[in-house]
């Protein structure tokens, strides 16, 4: 029995481990819900300042009574997007805290795992049952699943970085390349993982 | 919910009595390892649907590793394997992708004492090593490994997809991994990212801290970026840290990274020198213009030199253009910016120029790292000559060239190298110092060459000590480097497959070269007007006309065969022979008895070939003929019925129609000033030596029955210097133009072919293989098809039939003509 002790050390690592996943991916999809509505009206601003730039105020005969329209138009505009910019900035926030605290507690399990690596044989590590997965896969699982995170995050931190003013089209395709982030990520990683330890949490 | 299910370590272990039996038949026969395999699943058959989801990545069923892995295991016993474990290297899974992580089964885990995630240094065969965490393959198959080469040394190659091979597990070494405190890395940023913002240090530190954490990292080892991951670091060498990570080293979060300004001093090893073979002079001038400003900085601007940085590379294709840029640049070590110049246009006005402007933007970019040479490949599509209607476009696309190419020359730091096969169709001001400075022409490749060729593409190849190389070269005249590869590539294919007796270690011998130079032609063959594919003739098939052939031996065969006897004798090389005589006397069967005892490329020409609706199209054609029969040496060129192809400038009255315009070229091309400087062989300063006398050796051959209305010009010495006169059979050639008809005719006995003979005055050649027909048709209708013999009465009654289609005036007519010009002379008839 002893020797099954640091086994047991582990996998009870890994089952306090799994649930914070599980509660961390709702904060995920919900920050991400989030910032689908910004990003749609980013794009719609974009496309604001795009036709205002392209209409010639003058020849216009009612607007011609306002002075300086077009700056404060553009100016306003501006504004509203730096707005919409701050709330996208508080939910990269959150995104990031969700991949910090994930990493976090990964860390924390594989370095139990060292710590007992020593006095744990490979069998026993490949050992599985019809109701639990092996050692070796679920902590294979939590690094790939940290590491969804951080990718995930780093291309939307990325793409977030890239807006300018200056370059209207790309703020109107910014959408699209969100939603892209998405589909080009491997999307239902950490449902999967989280559904082939159900058997394993419920024990 | 069935992943994990797949993922459940199942014992791979056979039962001992199948074991027993698989090692029994390996040891006899080593082939039959499937055979093995399905013993061993047969009687597993209760988890045969179990194993087939076993597969493993690289499509290798688990149940065959499992065998092999048994094989291995037993290795020790059986004597005949080697001692180390051997395993197979396979393509990485793409999940593993950017994970660092090296996939090995239970018993190598068990060996290296390894546990999940240790760190595995391991040295590839090819000199390198990378670092990875050693994990456990999902099917538990053993004798495999996969390797994510994130942290590698550089220049590996293991990433790539044309690994492969197997690792011993001797070369899988577990090293401590101690956490760095400090880390000292040096960045490789991403060509073309276009922000400059994004080269800013902070963004760049930040990228590398992504990039590194929890990374396991070794001295001189390179960190390289995923492909897709965004980010303006492409990879990060790993120059120094604290503790020193060597072997290895792990990032934590609490590491701290900091970016060296100068790159690891360490110099890559040279890489392998892939020689060239017989392009040494124009290689010679590329590699100056590289290496002397690299080397002489200030002796040339003491000097005051601007360094000419502009090549322009012309020559056929398949000589081997772009593999030479490829080989300076890699002897030089500096960075190649290869761009095909097709590939840079675009479908909306102005997007051509942008692309334009694009690549050299990226040059500029390399440049300011190391020495950086543009090369456009297939220049000629991107700057045509400029002028004529419609072609805007184009026009500025060449302008934007222009100024570009002027806009570099003042950095001084790309070489821009360019290629074409059709540098007249060029922009002449592209074809000026400043711009493309230098024009290598790299022709067709001489006999001398051509040897050099072959043994540097020989060189790695087994062929028998019997080979000739210089008699392989001398055979493939026309042949580029490409066709060579080509040929050899054939030959070793041919010896691998149709040799079946040594299989162990196949040698390339003639043979296979021989059999290979049957199926590979040149390619600038490939396109030739008018080549044909004639029905070998030998001489003894033409009845009679000994002298004549003598004399076509004598001024054809012999020149193109023995040439080095010509030039013994001071003999210049005839240039043409004009055959002329009535028809039917067999004027084209000579040529196609010539062109087979010959052996050489043959190439005719008729008015089908020449003639089309488009002014100047005829002449190109045929300038096109003898410009590809140049460059297939030796070749003869046939013009059939060549009154009728060329018109005749004293006789014809109406100015300026075709055919005078296609004289005219066809007298160019007989004794024209020189060649084009695109058809150069070899380079400028050669002597010319015999041998390439040998390759210049193009004949033409004309025949006609109206020699009358040739052209005087065409006629003199220099041009068609030979006049033939074939004339019509005479008694003796009668006879054995009919025994050569009648070979394969059965005879009565009673035929007498020299009575036939008597009679058959003004009889040609074509009459008489008629008069032969008709009379064995006679003997079919005469004695129903049961026929079985000619008799000489058939031969006397279709003599009635048949006329002669000469008469006595037409050969006075010749022979007039004869006398009236004074040619050899005629009393053969």
């Amino acid at each position: 029995m002893t020797q099954d002790q640091p086994l047991l050390a582990v996998q009870e690592a890994l089952r306090k481990c799994f649930p914070v996943v599980e509660e961390q991916q709702g904060l995920w999809q919900s920050s991400l819900r989030d910032c689908q509505p910004l990003l749609a009206s980013l794009s719609n601003l974009a496309e604001q300042l795009q036709a205002a730039q392209n209409l010639r105020f003058e020849d216009v005969p009612p607007l011609r009574a306002f002075p300086d329209l077009k700056e404060r138009l553009r100016r306003k505009q501006l504004a509203a997007g730096d707005t919409v910019l701050d709330k996208l900035g508080e939910r990269l926030a959150a995104l990031l805290k969700v991949r910090d605290t994930v990493s976090r507690h990964v860390e924390q399990v594989l370095e139990i795992y060292g710590q007992h690596a020593g006095s744990i044989g490979v069998g026993a590590v490949l050992q599985a049952s019809a109701a639990s997965p092996s050692v070796a896969d679920m902590l294979e699982w939590l690094q790939d699943v940290e590491r969804h995170y951080r990718d995930s995050y780093l291309k939307r931190k990325y793409l977030l970085s890239s807006i300018q003013w200056g370059d209207l089209a790309n703020i109107q395709a910014l959408p699209k390349a969100w939603d892209q982030i998405s589909e080009d990520e491997h999307q239902s990683l950490v449902q999967d993982t989280l559904l082939n330890v159900s058997f394993f949490l419920e024990e | 919910m069935g992943r994990w299910v797949s993922s459940n370590p199942t014992p791979h272990q056979p039962p001992e009595h199948h074991l027993t039996s698989g090692l029994a038949l390996s040891a006899s026969t080593p082939g039959l390892a499937p055979v093995i395999s399905g013993a061993c699943a047969s009687p597993a058959s209760g988890r045969g649907a179990r194993c087939t989801r076993f597969s493993g990545p690289g499509g290798v069923p688990a149940r065959l590793s499992s065998v092999r892995a048994f094989l291995c295991a037993m290795a020790p016993e059986s004597g005949s394997f080697p001692q180390e474990p051997l395993l197979k290297v396979l393509p990485l899974d793409p999940r593993d992708r950017g994970t660092q992580r090296c996939r090995l089964g239970p018993a190598a885990f068990r060996t290296l004492g390894a546990h999940l995630g240790s760190a595995v240094k391991i040295s590839l065969p090819d000199g390198g090593s990378c670092l990875c965490t050693a994990w456990l393959r999902r099917d538990g198959a053993d004798g495999f490994v996969q390797l994510d080469p994130q942290c590698a040394s550089p220049g590996t190659a293991v990433g790539a997809s044309g690994f492969r091979g197997s690792l011993s597990l001797s070369s899988l070494r577990l090293v401590p991994c101690p956490s760095l405190r400090l880390l000292t890395v040096w960045p490789v940023l991403r060509e073309g990212v276009g922000a400059p913002g994004a080269m800013n240090p902070a963004a760049v530190l930040e990228a590398a801290q992504e990039l590194l954490r929890n990374r396991r990292v070794s001295r001189g080892h390179v960190v390289a970026a995923p492909p897709g991951a965004p980010g303006p670091v492409a990879a990060l060498h790993v120059v120094s840290g604290a503790p020193n990570p060597d072997p290895a080293g792990l990032v934590t979060p609490r590491t701290r990274i900091c970016l060296s300004g100068v790159p690891p001093s360490e110099a890559k090893p040279p890489p392998p020198e892939v020689p060239l073979g017989g392009l040494s002079e124009a290689a010679d001038s590329l590699r100056e213009l590289l290496s002397l400003p690299l080397r002489y900085p200030r002796t040339l601007a003491a000097l005051g030199l601007a360094v000419p940085r502009g090549v322009l590379l012309v020559g056929p294709p398949g000589v081997g253009k772009t593999q030479l840029v490829r080989a300076v640049v890699r002897e030089a070590g500096a960075e190649l910016l290869a761009v095909s110049a097709p590939a840079l246009q675009g479908a909306r006005p102005g997007e051509t120029e942008e692309n334009v402007r694009q690549v050299f933007q990226r040059a500029r970019e390399l440049a300011s790292r190391r020495p950086t040479l543009l090369f456009l490949d297939e220049v000629d599509a991107l700057c045509p000559r400029r002028g004529g209607p419609h072609r805007a476009p184009e026009s500025r696309v060449v302008a934007q060239v222009l100024t570009l190419l002027d806009g570099i020359s003042g950095d001084r730091e790309v070489v821009v190298v360019a290629s074409t096969n059709r540098p007249d169709a060029l922009d002449p001001a592209l074809r000026r110092p400043g711009r493309f400075d230098r024009e290598v022409v790299i022709g067709t490749p001489t006999l001398k060459q051509r040897k050099a060729i072959l043994q540097v593409i020989t060189s790695k190849m087994p062929i028998s000590s019997q080979v000739d190389l210089s008699l392989l070269a001398e055979m493939t005249v026309g042949y580029v480097g490409a066709d060579l590869t080509a040929l050899c590539r054939e030959a070793a294919l041919h010896a691998l497959l149709h040799s079946e007796k040594n299989k162990d270690n196949p040698a390339v011998d003639e043979a296979d070269f021989l059999e290979a130079f049957k199926k590979i032609q040149p390619s600038s063959f490939r396109s030739i007007v008018g080549l044909m594919d004639i029905k070998p003739v030998g001489w003894e098939q033409i009845g009679g006309l000994e002298d004549v052939k003598l004399k076509l031996k004598q001024s054809i065969e012999w020149p193109l065969k023995f040439p080095r006897e010509f030039v013994r004798m001071g003999l210049t090389l005839p240039k043409g022979v004009l055959l002329y005589g009535p028809p039917g006397c067999a004027k084209t069967t000579l040529v196609r008895a010539l062109a087979t005892s010959c052996h050489c490329s043959f190439v005719s020409v008729s008015g089908a070939d020449l003639f089309s609706p488009f002014v100047g199209d005829s002449e190109k054609v045929l300038s096109q003929v003898f410009r590809q029969a140049r460059a297939n040496t030796p070749a003869i060129v046939f013009l059939d019925e060549i009154d009728s192809i060329l018109g005749s400038r004293s006789i014809s009255k109406t100015e300026c129609s075709v055919q005078e315009h296609v004289l005219s070229v066809l007298l160019n091309e007989l004794d024209g000033v020189g060649l084009k400087t695109t058809e150069r062989r070899g380079s400028k300063s050669d002597q010319q030596e015999f041998q390439e006398v040998f390759n210049r050796s193009v004949m033409i051959v004309a025949a006609t029955n109206r020699p009358d209305v040739l052209d005087d010009a065409l006629l003199r010495p220099g041009r068609l210097d030979k006049i033939i006169y074939i004339p019509p059979p005479d008694e003796k050639g009668r006879l054995s133009i009919l025994k050569v008809c009648t070979k394969n005719m059965p005879m009565g006995p009673d035929v007498s072919l020299e009575n036939l003979a008597a009679e058959t005055c003004f009889f040609s050649g074509a009459d008489l293989g008629n008069l032969c027909k008709e009379a064995a048709l006679l003997a079919l209708q005469e004695n129903g098809l049961e026929a079985t013999t000619v008799k000489q009465e058939h031969f006397l009654k279709s003599l009635k039939t048949v006329k002669p289609s000469l008469s006595h005036e037409d050969l006075t007519l010749y022979e007039n003509l004869f006398q009236k010009q004074g040619f050899s002379n005629l009393e053969d008839i």
